[in-house]
């Protein structure tokens, strides 16, 4: 066996790195050879990050095993990162081993960790021990090479603008708005640091959509308590952001069913039947425009015709759902909407960095591809923008992806990667305290 | 009753078994004699409920459903880990994979250090227990008392171009940009702002809406509608009878 110390020197000499974005809701997750070309958003893979099991086939899948299963009816999930830091080190080992260590670890990812470096991303605002716990883990359980923690969203200040762009990376000023599965947080970002007291966050996020949806789902229509896979699709599905809030008003007006004794027609163009699969014939529910006859039907008010199947129609629930973004009072969150998050952010800016920030606004995460974000949370926020500001404000290509492909990017560059990899042999000399303090910028 | 007042000046003599208390109005020592006594709160001034105020019944049931939607693990169900695990290679982290906690505790746990820190009269060095201590508070911006050093500043982002052609125009003050362009950064306030450490998690939660702002809305606790009939027994929005029903018979938290 070597001794101890002989990992020093051959730390800079792994030329694979393992990037890592270990998102609540899924793994984004690639090998990056610093010799390779430069990274695309094709050699990374997502992995739900859950162990699920199902209580009708009594089977337990793990991470992408979700893939093989044909009954997602109340299956319950285990997840280890909660509100976006890695709670469960049980779980989250074994879906890591599962997924890049195991026999069952696809080819382009399977990897041993003593001959890879580890770059891992993490949210904002991550209480220290957590922190401590996961270099303990990656470094004494897992046994990387080397090894880089740091905030996910200062990895998206390493895209090029343009494919010839002169501008050199990272970029100067970017405000990264994260609207992710955990939360939604908001990170002005100056030459790839992150301003670390500017940071927001916004409760509200994908999981407490979903949640919300299976809580209005239950109250109105079945019970689907526990029917979080399949809320989550409808939400994916047929989820829409009013254009403002006048129209809001409008649209709640046009699905309301009115009053006892004056029935009103529903809008069409908004209420829809969710057809939920039966798990024999079909896996996946689809919309569809709504049926007044069937929904009669399902009441018992009309004689049943026609194959069986069951509806969940969809009326006000498709835009007052990710509303919540926008107004986190209507369900009592004591919180301002996303527009005006940003604005508190930036108030903490000197005013020559807040115009930059606006000037360079992206979005990344899962609700960000809800439709009518976007347009929404532009309009809003130039509201509050002074007039004479320029503001730009883009969605990323794909902004699931776009934080791990900041990552490989930053990754495929040697000397940029080197200088803040830490190895395994420097960690068994200072110890994980020391880590944490490296990592938090405090050297 | 005699009123007694302890005039400001004066030192307090304190005697076994009595003392002087000063009389500000409101004595909670008489509310807490009678704390159900719900009719005479409500006829105080500023006691009784706004309009748009919630009862603590209803804030409890609000803190409750938040928490709930934005639960990641249910606690009640627990999924093993299937397979044959690997054991853990150290003792440390055989501790760190059989944690049970939820985020809820590391949370609680990070404010209660914080609240340590807080209440410690200053340690040896001051600086960074301060620093440490303003955190929460952090509206306190630490840039505040920065001076500005204009002579060394470096142009902001925005004005990153330098304007080196300049023509004839650079006369004309109606085609001066100097009014538009913000003040330049301050390298001091710069670094200050990039080596600042990061907020705590409950810290960096945006504030509240303003008071002055749009009033909330209201809606249907059945059909989502807007509510604009408030349920008499517990306070819960309704749109109309036949929501209010439905009302009843589920939700009202008059029985909860």
């Amino acid at each position: 066996m070597p001794p101890k110390g002989s990992k020093k020197a051959s730390a800079a000499a792994q030329t694979q790195t393992l990037v890592l974005d270990n998102g609540a809701y899924t793994l984004k997750a690639g090998l990056v050879s610093s010799a390779s070309a430069d990274p695309s958003y094709d050699d990374c893979t997502v992995i739900p990050n859950c162990i699920a099991r199902s209580t009708r086939d009594k089977r337990t899948y793990v991470a992408s095993e979700l893939e093989t299963c044909k009954d997602f009816g109340e299956l319950a999930f285990r997840r280890p990162v909660e509100r976006g830091f890695i709670v469960n080190w049980e779980a989250e080992k074994a879906i890591w081993e599962n997924e890049f260590m195991g026999a069952g670890a696809g080819e382009g990812l399977r990897c041993d960790p003593k001959e890879t470096n580890l770059l891992l991303t993490e949210k904002p605002n991550c209480p220290k021990e957590l922190q401590k716990n996961c270099d303990e883990i990656v470094f004494e359980q897992f046994e990387f090479a080397a090894y880089y923690r740091c905030v996910g969203s200062t990895l998206n200040a390493y895209h090029p603008y343009g494919p010839d762009s002169l501008f050199s990376l990272p970029q100067e000023c970017l405000l990264l708005i994260d609207t992710s599965y955990s939360d939604t947080t908001i990170s002005p970002i100056y030459n790839g640091q992150l301003i670390q007291p500017a940071v927001r966050r916004l409760t509200v996020g994908g999981k407490l959509l979903t949640n919300y949806l299976k809580e209005l789902s239950s109250l109105r229509h079945y019970n689907m308590m526990d029917e979080t896979y399949l809320l989550n699709e409808a939400k994916e599905a047929v989820s829409f952001v009013a254009p403002s809030a006048q129209q809001f008003s409008r649209d709640l007006e046009w699905t309301w069913k009115g009053r006892l004794g004056d029935k009103r027609e529903l809008d069409p163009s908004i209420v829809l039947d969710y057809v939920l699969p039966d798990y024999e014939q079909s896996i996946h529910g689809y919309a569809r425009p709504h049926d007044p006859a069937k929904s009669r039907m399902r009441r018992g008010l009309q004689p049943v015709q026609g194959p069986k199947e069951d509806l969940l129609p969809l009326g006000n629930e498709r835009f007052t759902v990710p509303e919540l973004l926008f107004r986190p009072t209507d369900i009592g969150i004591q919180e301002v909407g996303l527009p005006a998050a940003i604005m508190e952010s930036l108030s903490t800016l000197p005013e020559a960095l807040k115009i930059g920030m606006l000037a360079n606004v992206v979005v990344v995460g899962g609700n960000s591809l809800i439709p009518g974000f976007m347009e929404r949370l532009e309009s809003e926020l130039r509201t509050l923008v002074p007039a004479d500001y320029l503001l730009n404000i883009a969605r990323a290509e794909d902004p699931i992806k776009h934080t791990w492909l900041g990552g490989a990017r930053f990754a495929s560059q040697r000397d940029r990667l080197k200088n803040v990899l830490v190895a395994k042999a420097e960690y068994d000399e200072r110890g994980s305290g020391w880590l944490v303090r490296k990592f938090a910028g405090g050297g | 009753m005699p009123h007694v007042e302890v005039l400001p000046n004066s030192t307090s003599s304190v005697a076994p078994g009595w003392t002087y208390v000063v009389d500000t109005g409101y004595d909670p020592s008489k509310v807490a004699i009678n704390p159900k006594n719900k009719k005479r709160v409500a006829a105080q001034p500023g006691g009784a409920r706004g309009e748009h105020e919630l009862s603590s019944r209803q804030q409890a049931a609000i803190a409750r459903r938040i928490a709930e939607l934005n639960r990641d693990n249910d606690p009640k169900q627990s999924i093993p880990v299937p397979g044959k695990t690997s054991t853990p290679k150290t003792q440390n982290a055989r501790r760190i994979i059989q944690y049970q906690r939820q985020i809820k505790h590391w949370l609680d746990d990070e404010e209660a250090q914080l609240a340590q820190l807080q209440q410690a009269p200053q340690p040896r060095s001051a600086t960074t227990a301060s620093r440490i201590a303003a955190q929460p508070l952090r509206r306190s911006s630490t840039m505040i008392s920065v001076p500005p050093t204009p002579s060394e500043a470096t142009p902001g982002p925005a004005a990153a171009t330098p304007i080196s052609q300049r023509s004839h125009f650079e006369d004309d003050p109606l085609l001066s940009i100097e009014r538009s362009m913000p003040p330049p950064l301050n390298p001091a306030e710069l670094s200050a702002l990039l080596t600042a450490p990061p907020l705590s998690y409950a810290a960096s939660h945006v504030a509240p809406p303003p008071a002055d702002g749009p009033p909330s809305r209201h809606f249907c606790d059945n059909c989502g509608y807007w509510g604009k009939i408030k349920c008499l027994k517990c306070g819960a929005r309704v749109c109309g009878l036949e929501c209010k029903d439905a009302h009843e018979a589920t939700r009202c938290l008059k029985w909860a």
